[in-house]
């Protein structure tokens, strides 16, 4: 396929594509109903379907009767955390070996030139980008991960929080799954920004910016706090009146859906002539710019906020305007000492 | 009154380059332009504190190793995001094949 009859590639290789990254037709005025028809499709499928069906298999086949999860013992705990490490090993080590290690379609769709393989730098364990990652994911992502499962499925396991059932409230507790998405991208904007915010960002945020040039390693590379505020996002199904599932759903959504944004590549190519679209250019050019694109465009908050930046010249612009303006903001009240030797 | 401090040798700079140069406990960047004219910032990025020595100077731009921001080195001005705060700049001279900079 080719990938320059879709984008253009730079002297460094980096690819970028033709149409402006675009958000969601939720949320605009006017409505836009013929458009959010065509683009309904892509709400649930591949990914949303896909971690809600995870959700499930989850509560049906990795989990205990809801008796053993009263009680907190090493058993169930230590079967669902190894269960959770070889999910989140087999869903984003396929993308990294089909796309980094096997390179099926070699640096076609790639939006940054480099391999994060033949790079090392100071900034990761071992100076491999790779060996990092994976040591952050699996080091305490995963542990984290699990501690917040379960600790939701003891809360509603114990009655500590309201636990409504399928069957008495159905239509309730379809459209809680249906906003799973947007409780997502609300909570990750508000984290997102925040951890943005000074020294927040210089001791939590900063480690998952080490990858400049993310791969699927990298979605849950993250200092502890921000894997805690991260996943934490299923915590909102203590406070709002839910369903273990659906709390599970979320969980996953955050966790098995963070590789979308981290795949490097704006299709993946499924056949010769069939991709399927990544949805990562936004995401990217967060990690290329830093000050632009905190949510994932589900809802339109960066464009709301003044931070959105769609790849196109117009983005740039905007970009470059806001920068120029905070440029001359720091740096007339930088004192600018020169720099300790280290 | 200028303190010129010798940093070394002309031909020790590549051309369109980058050296480190560390002096009374402060590490510095020299650049040597694609015109062999010779320029003195702070070592450090102003957004994670990563020396630019090891970065890329391609026209009159040092990139950020790290994140790829990009500064001016004639003026030390931030170019390209991350970094917002510029960079100190200091005067610098080659003569006789030696370059020296004036740190204060």
């Amino acid at each position: 396929m080719d990938d320059l009859a879709y984008g253009t590639r730079n002297k460094r290789g980096d690819w970028s594509p033709n149409e402006p990254a675009g958000t969601a037709p939720l949320f605009v005025f006017p409505p836009q109903p013929l458009k959010l028809l065509k683009w309904l499709p892509h709400y649930f499928l591949p990914y949303n379907l896909l971690f809600a069906l995870s959700a499930v298999a989850w509560w049906y086949w990795v989990l205990p009767p809801v008796e053993v999860m009263k009680f907190l013992a090493w058993g169930w705990i230590l079967k669902l955390f190894f269960v959770n490490c070889i999910a989140v090993f087999l869903f984003f080590g396929a993308f990294e070996l089909r796309l980094y290690v096997q390179r099926a379609q070699g640096n076609r769709f790639k939006y940054n030139g480099k391999w994060p393989s033949e790079q090392r730098s100071k900034a990761f364990f071992f100076e491999r980008q790779n060996i990092d990652n994976i040591m952050r994911a699996f080091g305490t992502g995963l542990p984290i991960w699990t501690a917040i499962e379960v600790a939701i499925l003891h809360a509603f396991a114990n009655g500590y929080v309201p636990w409504l059932t399928f069957a008495s409230n159905p239509w309730y507790l379809f459209a809680l799954a249906l906003v799973v998405p947007i409780i997502h991208e609300t909570h990750f904007f508000i984290l997102h920004r925040t951890i943005h915010l000074g020294p927040l960002y210089k001791w939590v945020h900063s480690v998952h910016h080490n990858s400049v040039n993310p791969s699927p390693w990298s979605s849950l590379s993250m200092h502890p706090v921000e894997q805690l505020g991260y996943l934490g996002v299923a915590f909102w199904h203590l406070i709002i009146p839910s369903n273990p599932i659906i709390a599970l759903y979320q969980l996953h959504f955050a966790g098995f859906g963070a590789i979308p944004g981290h795949v490097g590549f704006d299709k993946v190519e499924v056949t010769g002539s069939t991709n399927v679209d990544s949805h990562a250019y936004i995401h990217y050019l967060h990690h290329r710019y830093f000050e632009v694109n905190y949510g994932d465009g589900l809802i339109p908050f960066d464009k709301w906020f003044g931070t959105f930046h769609d790849g196109s010249r117009e983005g740039e612009a905007r970009m470059q305007a806001r920068y120029q303006k905070r440029k001359e903001r720091v740096n007339a009240k930088s004192t600018n000492t020169p720099a300790a030797a280290k | 009154m200028p303190n010129w401090i010798d940093v070394g040798l002309l031909e020790d700079i590549e051309q369109e380059g980058v050296i480190r140069f560390d002096h009374g406990g402060r590490t510095y960047a020299v650049y040597r332009s694609p015109k062999d004219e010779v320029f003195c910032t702070d070592g450090l990025c102003t957004h994670e504190s990563v020396h630019l020595a090891d970065g890329l100077v391609m026209d009159y731009e040092i990139e950020c190793p790290k994140h790829q921001g990009a500064f001016d080195y004639r003026t030390g001005e931030a170019l390209r995001l991350p970094p917002c705060v510029n960079l100190r700049s200091y005067p610098t001279k080659s003569e006789g094949g030696r370059v020296s900079i004036d740190v204060g």
